[in-house]
């Protein structure tokens, strides 16, 4: 069914009119009864292992090595984190990792830095040093103090290493090793106690929230400050939790945070695996696509952080930061070619909004050409939390030619085809139209008005809004109420590290109307869930995993259809 | 010659689209971006190149009836022959080896009659005449507006060569001296290195700027700028390590470098008007100004092609070029070249801007094959000595940049 | 709950009526006088691996469809000459029981882990050489070795879990490192001086494994199998370094490899073949070595990015794209790709080939699962999914023979490749994939 114009100009009209009485509403409306997630057990990601190592051991420590990768659920690695597992050959790599994180930390030009004390003789045992030590860095590395049984524990290990190597720095060396692979380390747990204030319930710890917070917002380990706020027992309290959370908000450390969440919601690990082909695209070599993810990201925290401007307009900027490599694939010049230069694109540029960026459009896109469909399927999916379903099987493609024979000239031509058969039409029409409208991309994101000679067509409809082109498209995604709703489902998801289900809705709702409210800016949104109490809600542990190889239980770990966006089409 | 008059506040070039083979490529961001600061009051469209390769334009037959003699012997060979065979013996142990050796290098130069370096002191030993080109045809352009060899009001008489496709008139003394030494030959490979060195390092990069371009197809009249790209920002290439279009250059404001002349363009192709221009040379590992006297280019603007070559002719200054055959020393043996041969040739066959005391021609004409990209070219962001402002980090390193 | 096998415990006999996991490479005077077994009488291990190529063959091009003696057609070419060392399975289906097909997922799951996926990504039950590592990777320096050809560590398919996926490495340079570089056990090194630091990391590992018994006390239920899981893998690295510390026998075919150069990785099809060829040489190497008993290697994902340089195809878009041949009758430039394919397993089946031991070489003694992921990739069909056994799994398997399924299910194979490896398992799979029955025409 088509609208007509004044039709959904009254239709966004009311809603906007409904948005409003809903936030004057929300502002009053007080946040909807907590569920939480049952508490879960969820492995470092890799840029939480980096982002601590460099918070508990400083910048010089170098962290080399293979992480295993975890797979999304619900759209996110937060969430998959919580399934994630570590394989004989993951922690042989763990294993590898803490020995040269641990050789680096002891190493002559880095102990005096990294290391609390010294010891009186170098060539000897140290109790007093070596407890100190490992009860300063065991503390941010567990998130949570040592027990007299943990350092006795080590002091054995660390004693029986320097006694066999006659070096006091090996020992400490081979003790920070063994905490680095210990799963106090590896994996973040929402230890819980009994809730004294609800008999019968459960609540987190506060060195749980602690825990929860800090890498909510930062991605990182919790630092000294949040620590030592969850000893004294200030975390129990709301207003404690507040004050933390505002701290943190308030520190540039939020960009990380802020990066972090982006990166998964965006998919934008990818770039890891991306490669063009050389000879069709041979400007997008390994900067460029540095570049574009780096791009996209500066992008989005200049407008949400920095700016702290409307979510919907990330879809409608007209500015970006380019880099000297970039500047090639625009074909513009730069500034500064060797750093990044802030620019406003023309009120006629086709470049509008982020998924018209190199970051978006050419990580969905082939090796050697671009892709409608994916790049439709990433809009739906990742930026409008819609679900496209999988291609089905048993299709008849004998309709469907390689160009060699019946000639099609641009990817709307050959698209067109899938449309005739049904059993494709149904979800190629939620994506296609989308990605059609960006085929001024080539896959390699550089701009083209033609493809085989034939002129591109970029027209087509959003759920009714209709547009014209790549900017209208981004119109069109700043109207709809999916898009917002999107980043909010997202962002609960991210930051409790479970999918948003039913009991969730109403927690969804009402951070939504604040959202709306508040003008739709991030900065109010990190805070409104950092002090919400569904934050840290925990319901009832689950039940017991069947091992495998058992019938499996109605539950079992599921992933997303595609954990990655594979290229289907 | 300045070209600070080429600035204008906050402005780049734009590189033009231009509508070749049924492409209709848009220039969407970069002139509406810059309206009102194009580099000409003109208005119209601003061009820009980035001179990647740098080649004596040598012409050759499959047979080198250019060089009925043979090839020009090299300072080795030149050596070898006054070398007694006592002392041959114990050079090539009894002739039981090839004493190619950087020694041997190092001393065939020093042939001195008192051990002289005889590319420093050419006069000091006589060589047999350089082997020179004796062919009738040669790339460049009439330089001087004369057909016959007596020379004119400004260069002095020389045989005139015709180009490949008939034209008279052509001047270029600079192939007629080293036409016939193997090093500036195809399979001599001194080009090709120098070449090759500017590729990896970025130096020795000449920026090429057209403005008040309203038709690349035809138009009489557009400004043309030549500066130095400055150092720190460097060619883009790709994975065959080839150079990448459409990247952005900073114009060097160094005082010495570069100049500006006029120009048209007749069916797609630009003609400018002689400039005297000092441009940077880097190859083989030497750092060279090239002087330059009425030089001109000829270069297409219409293509949109990767790579465009162009040619470039004029008068290259004799000193300058014999600073540039001194600082090669350490290539005679492997590009078989002889100082002292070119040293007396390069005088006799001067042929341009005769010294109003001596009448001597203090300059050779001489012609280049240039191969260019698409370029972007900055002028902000050079400090006067000509270094462009330090890099800044492209990608937030979390290990670094937030802070503890 | 594993034991911890020592090698005086093996050379005592045999445990068992199953294969032993032997934790040192082989030796030719504990063979007999056939080579075929033991001195002691306990046979030669038999090594499981799994390979994996994507997108089938073109309908009707792979082997002649008659069942007893096999015969290969045009895309399987490549394997005439090891045709006695391969059985072909055609025809065995994977019932669905409502649920969708995922496509280019479905039929590599059901075929490895006996059960139909819910959905894309879902994987219910481990892949058949998780079950097999479980049984006899438990003595070997490496649970397994895993390997990918395609550049990227997630294209693997051997998993327990969604959540735990044996990571693969990607490079030649990668898997030297990891089995060859420190903690190698150079069996020709003049003089044997294992590591002082092992001890010492051994006692590492055991304050690791305190803590984690702590640890896994405040674990809820929902978690214990990841700690479980964890458990293993402790117990894997502290096997590892046992090893390391035990003196190797020098064995014949087992030589230091040379340290392979850095290179490319990715889909470009040179270098996929490049890299496959490299690793696979230092796979056989590591076998003989005894580095691992169990492996696997990914040749192209099952929706092959593989592609030539300069072309915007993939393998994949060509199987969709291409219209089929009018005069040839099938899709020519997949064929292309399909036989590139065949050519890549007759390399890697060659590598076993060349390794000898005892009487034979290294394909004797082992069993390669090699399986794709649809039988027709244009239309995405899950129900023919190719598999084959090569090697002769320490004479346990016939070979040269193509056996039909007539729509049975798919399960049938993976559970006749568990029970040839010794696994007790009366039936595998789940659902209608639930089965018991032997291929008993391939078991010798």
């Amino acid at each position: 069914m088509i609208l007509s114009r004044a039709a959904i100009r009254g239709w966004l009209g009311a809603l906007a009119g409904a948005a409003a009485l809903t936030a004057l509403a929300g502002c009053a409306k007080s946040e909807p009864v907590a569920v939480g997630p049952p508490p879960a057990m969820r492995r470092l990601t890799e840029q939480q292992y980096r982002n601590t190592i460099r918070d508990v051991f400083g910048p010089g420590v170098v962290v080399v090595g293979r992480f295993d990768p975890i797979t999304r659920e619900g759209g996110l690695m937060a969430v998959g984190a919580a399934s994630a597992s570590i394989t004989p050959s993951g922690f042989e790599r763990f294993g590898e990792l803490a020995e040269s994180i641990a050789e680096q930390v002891v190493a002559p030009g880095n102990r005096d830095y990294g290391l609390p004390c010294a010891p009186t003789d170098p060539k000897a045992a140290d109790a007093a040093c070596a407890r100190k030590i490992y009860s300063g860095a065991g503390r941010l590395l567990y998130r949570r103090a040592l027990t007299d049984a943990e350092l006795a524990r080590l002091a054995r290990l660390g004693d029986q290493v320097t006694s066999t190597l006659g070096d006091f720095y090996e020992g400490v060396s081979f003790g920070l090793a063994a905490m680095l692979q210990s799963p106090e380390f590896l994996f973040v747990t929402d230890a819980t106690e009994a809730d004294p204030q609800a008999a019968g319930k459960l609540r987190l710890t506060a060195h749980a929230r602690a825990a929860r917070l800090s890498f909510f917002l930062w991605d990182s380990s919790p630092d000294d400050a949040l620590l030592a706020a969850a000893e004294r027992g200030e975390l129990d309290s709301r207003e404690g939790l507040a004050t933390q959370a505002q701290r943190l908000l308030k520190s540039p450390r939020l960009e990380e945070g802020v990066r972090a969440f982006f990166s998964d919601l965006l998919t934008l690990d990818a770039f890891d695996q991306m490669q063009k082909d050389a000879t069709i695209y041979p400007s997008f070599g390994l900067v460029v696509a540095e570049d574009a993810r780096e791009q996209l990201l500066r992008t989005i925290v200049d407008h949400l952080l920095v700016k702290s401007e409307d979510y919907r307009e990330l879809f409608t900027t007209r500015r970006a930061p380019v880099s000297g490599a970039l500047g090639m694939i625009y074909s513009m010049p730069v500034k500064d070619p060797n750093g990044w230069t802030d620019v406003e694109f023309p009120k006629d540029s086709p470049y509008r909004g982020i998924v018209t960026l190199p970051g978006f459009s050419a990580l969905h896109s082939h090796a050697g050409r671009s892709s409608p469909t994916l790049r439709g399927r990433a809009v739906r999916e990742l930026i409008m939390c819609q679900k496209v379903p999988d291609p089905p099987s048993n299709v008849d493609f004998s309709k469907f030619n390689h160009a060699s024979v019946t000639k099609v000239n641009t990817a709307r031509e050959r698209l067109d085809i899938h449309n005739t058969e049904k059993a494709c039409s149904s979800c190629h029409k939620i994506t296609d139209p989308i990605g059609l409208a960006l085929e001024h991309f080539d896959g390699a994101a550089q701009f083209r008005t033609v493809e085989n000679d034939v002129v591109i067509d970029t027209r087509g409809e959003l759920d009714g809004v209709k547009y014209d082109d790549a900017a209208g498209l981004g119109e069109a995604l700043s109207k709809s109420p999916a898009v917002t709703n999107c980043v909010v489902n997202r962002a609960l998801a991210y930051a409790r590290g479970r999918a948003v289900g039913k009991d969730d809705n109403a927690m969804v709702s009402w951070l939504h109307e604040k959202f709306a409210s508040d003008g739709y800016r991030l900065r109010g949104l990190l805070e409104t869930i950092a002090t919400s109490e569904a934050f840290y809600a925990v319901s009832p542990p689950g039940p017991a995993r069947v091992a495998p190889g058992a019938t499996p239980p109605a539950k079992t770990a599921a992933l997303d259809g595609a954990a990655t966006l594979e290229n289907r089409s | 010659m300045a070209n600070s008059t080429m600035k204008s506040p906050g402005s780049s070039a734009s590189r033009a689209a231009t509508a070749p083979l049924g492409l209709a490529l848009v220039v969407f961001g970069a002139a509406t971006l810059l309206a009102g600061c194009s580099g000409s009051e003109r208005g119209g469209k601003t061009l820009g190149f980035a001179v990647v390769g740098w080649r004596t334009s040598v012409y050759e037959t499959p047979y080198m009836d250019e060089c009925p003699d043979g090839l020009a012997q090299g300072n080795d060979e030149l050596w070898w022959k006054g070398v007694p065979p006592e002392e041959r013996a114990i050079l090539t142990k009894d002739g039981t080896i090839e004493p190619v050796t950087a020694t041997r290098r190092a001393m065939s130069v020093l042939r001195g009659p008192k051990g002289e370096d005889v590319c420093w002191n050419p006069t000091s030993v006589k060589d047999p005449p350089l082997r020179v080109v004796e062919g009738g045809t040669s790339y460049g352009m009439n330089l001087d507006g004369s057909t016959d060899d007596q020379g004119g009001a400004n260069s002095c008489p020389h045989v005139n060569f015709k180009s490949p496709k008939g034209e008279a008139g052509i001047d270029n003394q600079l192939y007629r001296i080293l036409g016939c030494t193997y090093g500036w030959r195809r399979h001599g490979y001194i080009e090709d290195n120098a070449n090759g060195e500017r590729r990896d390092t970025s130096h020795g990069i000449v920026l090429i700027e057209v403005s008040g371009v309203d038709d690349v197809t035809h138009d009489d009249q557009v400004e043309v700028a030549f500066f130095k790209k400055a150092e720190g920002d460097s060619l883009p290439k790709d994975h065959r390590a080839d150079i990448l279009p459409n990247a952005t250059y900073r114009a060097d404001s160094t005082p010495r470098y570069g100049g500006k002349t006029r120009g048209r363009i007749v069916d797609g192709v630009l003609e400018t008007e002689p400039l005297d221009v000092t441009l940077p040379f880097y190859g083989n590992l030497t750092h060279l100004p090239l002087v330059m006297k009425g030089m001109r280019m000829q270069l297409p603007v219409n293509k949109a092609d990767r790579f465009i070559e162009g040619t470039v002719a004029g008068y290259q200054d004799l000193d300058n070029f014999w600073d540039y055959v001194q600082r090669y020393e350490y290539l005679l043996v492997t590009g078989q070249f002889s100082c002292p041969g070119i040293y007396v040739a390069m005088k006799e066959l001067a042929d341009g801007y005769p010294d109003p005391k001596t009448g001597a021609c203090t300059a050779l004409s001489a012609a280049f094959t240039i191969r260019t990209v698409p370029a972007f070219i900055e002028h902000d962001g050079v400090e006067p000595s000509g270094l462009v402002k330090p890099a800044v980090a492209r990608v937030a390193s979390t290990s670094s940049e937030v802070a503890r | 709950m594993k034991r911890k096998l020592h090698r005086r415990s093996v050379l005592r006999g045999m445990l068992g009526a199953t294969a032993v996991g032997v934790g040192l490479p082989l030796f030719d005077c504990f063979l007999n006088e056939n080579g075929t077994a033991f001195a002691n009488g306990a046979p030669l291990p038999v090594r499981f691996g799994t390979w994996f190529w994507g997108l089938g063959h073109n309908p009707g091009r792979g082997v002649t469809p008659v069942s007893g003696p096999l015969e290969f057609r045009a895309e399987c070419a490549p394997l005439e000459s090891w045709k006695p060392y391969i059985n072909y399975f055609s025809d065995f289906n994977a019932p669905m029981d409502g649920r969708v097909s995922a496509v280019h997922f479905t039929g590599w799951v059901a075929a490895r882990t006996g059960t139909v996926p819910l959905r894309g990504g879902d994987i219910p039950d481990p892949t058949l050489d998780v079950l097999v590592s479980d049984a006899i990777g438990g003595d070997t320096r490496f649970r397994s070795l895993d390997l990918t050809s395609v550049g990227d560590p997630k294209d693997s398919y051997t998993l327990r879990s969604a959540g735990s996926r044996n990571a693969a490495e990607v490079s030649p340079i990668a898997l030297y490192n990891r089995v060859f570089g420190t903690g190698f056990a150079d069996p020709r090194a003049a003089e044997f001086k294992p590591d002082p630091k092992i001890a010492l990391r051994q006692s590492v590992l055991s304050a690791v494994r305190e803590q984690s018994q702590d640890f896994s006390k405040t674990v809820g239920a929902a978690d214990r199998v990841r700690m479980d899981e964890y458990f293993s893998a402790i117990r894997q690295m502290e096997q590892q370094l046992q090893l390391s510390l035990e003196k190797p026998i020098v064995s014949e075919s087992c030589v230091l490899p040379t340290k392979p150069a850095e290179g490319p990785v990715g889909v470009e099809l040179e270098t996929v073949e490049a890299n496959h060829a490299a690793m696979t040489d230092l796979l056989t190497i590591a076998l003989a070595c005894n580095q691992t008993r169990v492996f696997n290697m990914l040749f192209s994902q099952s929706l092959s990015m593989v592609r030539r340089a300069g072309e915007a195809h993939t393998h994949h878009t060509l199987t969709h794209e291409e219209p089929v041949d009018a005069k040839l009758g099938y899709q020519a430039e997949v064929a292309w790709y399909n036989v590139r394919s065949m050519e890549a397993l007759a390399r890697f089946i060659s590598a076993f080939g060349k390794v000898k031991e005892g009487a034979g070489t290294l394909l004797d003694n082992t069993l390669i699962f090699a399986n794709s992921d649809t039988n027709n990739a244009k239309v995405h069909s899950v129900d023919g999914v190719p598999v084959m056994f090569i090697g002769r799994a320490g004479g346990r398997l016939k070979g040269g023979l193509h056996v039909i399924g007539g729509g049975d299910p798919i399960s049938r194979v993976g559970l006749t490749a568990l029970q040839v490896m010794g696994l007790k398992l009366p039936t595998w799979g789940t659902a209608s994939l639930r089965t018991a029955k032997t291929i008993t025409e391939v078991v010798a």
